[in-house]
């Protein structure tokens, strides 16, 4: 968001753009915010009147298990995603040109391939009697085969997989603007590898980390396939259950309001988000 | 060049607003058979009649509900769980069934009702891979609860739908003609005790990759989806004690525009010739009662309707009346 909106000159002069904007309004307005409006409309009026759907889901310890454990697989998912991606982007960043668009093609090309494929494949990889199982009691380190699928570790690794690349991308995109001489001269001035880590290329990645790293909790916050695929019931999370009350119960009144919470969150999220880098910026 | 493209663009889309008229969308759930009910009920019946048949899916009660309520349907006709269709029909979220184009006579009376007819009619049995019991092999619904003589995870359905409960109720020693109505605490109570040990299929393909796989040697699963690993060479093993048959149906979602061809649609799937056929392919039994004497004997004897002395009806009509209590303890048990 805030990417975005540094992206775009004349900040201060809004009006003008409007005209030119009404179109994608319109068709926001017409696809999204509308046909929105109406399941949220549902959620309070089916099957009567009144915020019965609400209370039968902060009133339930099965639903509220549910919420939880959405956010926390969206935040193991977002935190892993930091810690592999950082690596990745700053290689990409220090490595010569020609090899570093190679890979980053190859990260891309991955986005590009079918999301349930992809979960597919992980799914094959991970069973019992899968390959990384196989491998493992191949060369003797484990006698019996590990339960990864149908579990929090299955939904873990398919999710931070489909979730590298957005965070790669952001980190890159901040990392690439850091002079390197900033580090020669913390070098210089006595700082160890470690320190120069901690306490300079953090500090001035952090807005790429925020900002990939939020985003990737709240796309993983709606994630259905890879969590209904590689996940078991015990780890079910929101978009599952809204599925099925939708899908299974034709229970637009329940899925509406679980749909409603979960918007509220994201956009409170997202607030949260706009309101921290806006002081930052203001701070430079 | 552009303009070119732009003329063929043009003439195809002509040439789509004229077939239009004569094509219905019909919604399945994808897989084998689907494939099946493309072949031998779609294809001849386009070839009749003209009337192209275009092919969607999955089908989605919550899609099913939206279509109708924002009178704008565009499945024609939709296969179905039937006790699903029985609601729906009570609802009024289908047409009611055009019986002088449909030959009622001729269909198996469980699983026909004003407003569905039955697509096919299937058993859930138990199946197991041999290869991972070399010892016993499982025989009973009972051996599906029993980790200890039979160790490692099971399957089961996930969704909400006749058949799991009801295993868990005989196996835990309902007699069968005390099966309804369902006792959900003691069912419930009977899955808790192999909970951990379950990894839920969610579709037909699902279940075969995790039985073939050995990473769930022994479940409770779809006839059909069995019959087609066995065709594919698989070595697997089926036991049809206390098979417990459920059917699809075939409705027509309130408020369509091609009604006439969607009944007849209904009318030809449901004939005698692609009752059989289907069958022959799928290992699902025929819900058409001329069907089984245009099968090959030794085809019919791997079919459900073969299996009558083992076998279980699940109460269609009790699970349409209970269908969203049950789903929401269901659900809500699956995720404690």
């Amino acid at each position: 968001m805030s990417i975005i909106s540094l992206a775009l000159p004349n900040r201060g002069r809004r009006g003008s753009g409007l005209a030119l904007a009404m179109p994608a309004i319109l068709l926001l307005l017409a696809f999204f915010v509308i046909p929105v409006a109406m399941l949220l409309l549902r959620s309070v009026t089916e099957p009567q009147p009144g915020l019965q759907n609400y209370a039968a889901l902060i009133g339930s310890p099965t639903y509220i298990k549910v919420f939880l454990n959405t956010f926390l697989v969206a935040g193991i998912v977002a935190l892993i995603t930091v810690l592999i991606a950082f690596p990745v982007a700053w290689a990409l960043a220090i490595m010569p040109r020609g090899w570093a668009a190679v890979i980053f093609s190859i990260i891309i090309l991955s986005m590009w391939t079918n999301l349930l494929a992809r979960t597919y494949a992980w799914m094959v990889l991970l069973q019992q009697t899968g390959l990384i199982n196989r491998i493992l009691i191949g060369i003797g380190i484990i006698d019996q085969p590990l339960q990864l699928t149908n579990n929090l570790i299955g939904v873990t690794i398919g999710m931070v997989y489909i979730m590298l690349p957005f965070m790669i991308l952001p980190l890159l995109g901040v990392i690439r603007k850091i002079d390197p001489a900033i580090l020669q001269a913390a070098a210089l001035c006595g700082a160890t590898r470690w320190q120069a880590l901690t306490r300079v290329l953090v500090p001035l990645a952090t807005p790429g980390i925020a900002s990939g790293g939020l985003m990737v909790f709240v796309m993983s916050l709606g994630y259905f396939v890879t969590p209904s695929l590689l996940g078991g019931t015990a780890n079910m999370m929101l978009a599952e259950l809204i599925a099925q009350q939708v899908q299974s119960l034709v229970n637009w009144g329940m899925g509406g309001a679980a749909a409603f919470i979960l918007l509220v969150i994201t956009l409170g999220l997202y607030a949260v988000q706009l309101r921290f880098f806006e002081s930052k910026e203001g701070a430079r | 060049m552009k303009m070119k493209v732009l003329a063929v663009a043009a003439a195809l889309s002509i040439a789509a607003g004229a077939a239009e008229a004569q094509q219905i969308v019909f919604s399945s759930w994808g897989g084998t058979t689907q494939d099946a009910q493309t072949k031998y009920w779609a294809t001849p019946f386009s070839a009749d009649t003209g009337v192209a048949v275009v092919q969607d899916g999955p089908t989605d009660y919550g899609k099913i509900t939206a279509m109708v309520e924002a009178n704008a349907v565009s499945w024609d006709v939709a296969d179905v769980e039937f006790d699903w269709a029985i609601l729906a029909g009570q609802k009024g979220l289908l047409e009611p069934l055009d019986f002088t184009v449909i030959d009622r006579s001729q269909i198996d009376p469980r699983f026909v009702s004003d407003y569905a007819v039955g697509s096919f009619y299937f058993s859930f049995v138990m199946g197991y891979n041999p290869a991972n019991f070399p010892g016993d092999k499982p025989a009973k619904l009972t051996d599906l609860f029993d980790t200890k003589k039979f160790p490692g995870k099971r399957t089961f359905y996930k969704w909400s739908a006749p058949g799991v409960i009801e295993a868990a109720l005989l196996a835990d020693g309902v007699a069968p003609e005390n099966l309804y109505p369902l006792d959900l605490d003691r069912a419930f109570a009977k899955l808790d005790t192999i909970k951990s040990d379950i990894i839920w299929w969610e579709g037909g393909a699902k279940s075969q990759q995790l039985l073939a796989s050995g990473e769930a040697p022994i479940g409770f699963f779809w006839n059909g989806r069995l019959a087609a690993l066995q065709a594919d060479g698989m070595n697997v093993g089926i036991s049809w004690d206390q098979n417990i048959t459920a059917a699809d149906a075939l409705v027509v979602p309130k408020g369509t525009k091609n009604k006439d061809a969607a009944m007849r649609f209904i009318a030809a799937a449901t004939g005698a010739k692609p009752q059989a056929d289907f069958a022959a392919d799928t290992g699902y039994a025929p819900i058409n009662t001329g069907s089984p004497g245009l099968m090959k004997p030794e085809i019919r004897a791997t079919l459900p309707d073969q299996q009558n002395a083992v076998q279980i009806n699940a109460d269609l009509a009790y699970w349409a009346a209970h269908r969203d209590e049950i789903g929401n303890r269901w659900y809500a048990w699956q995720a404690r």
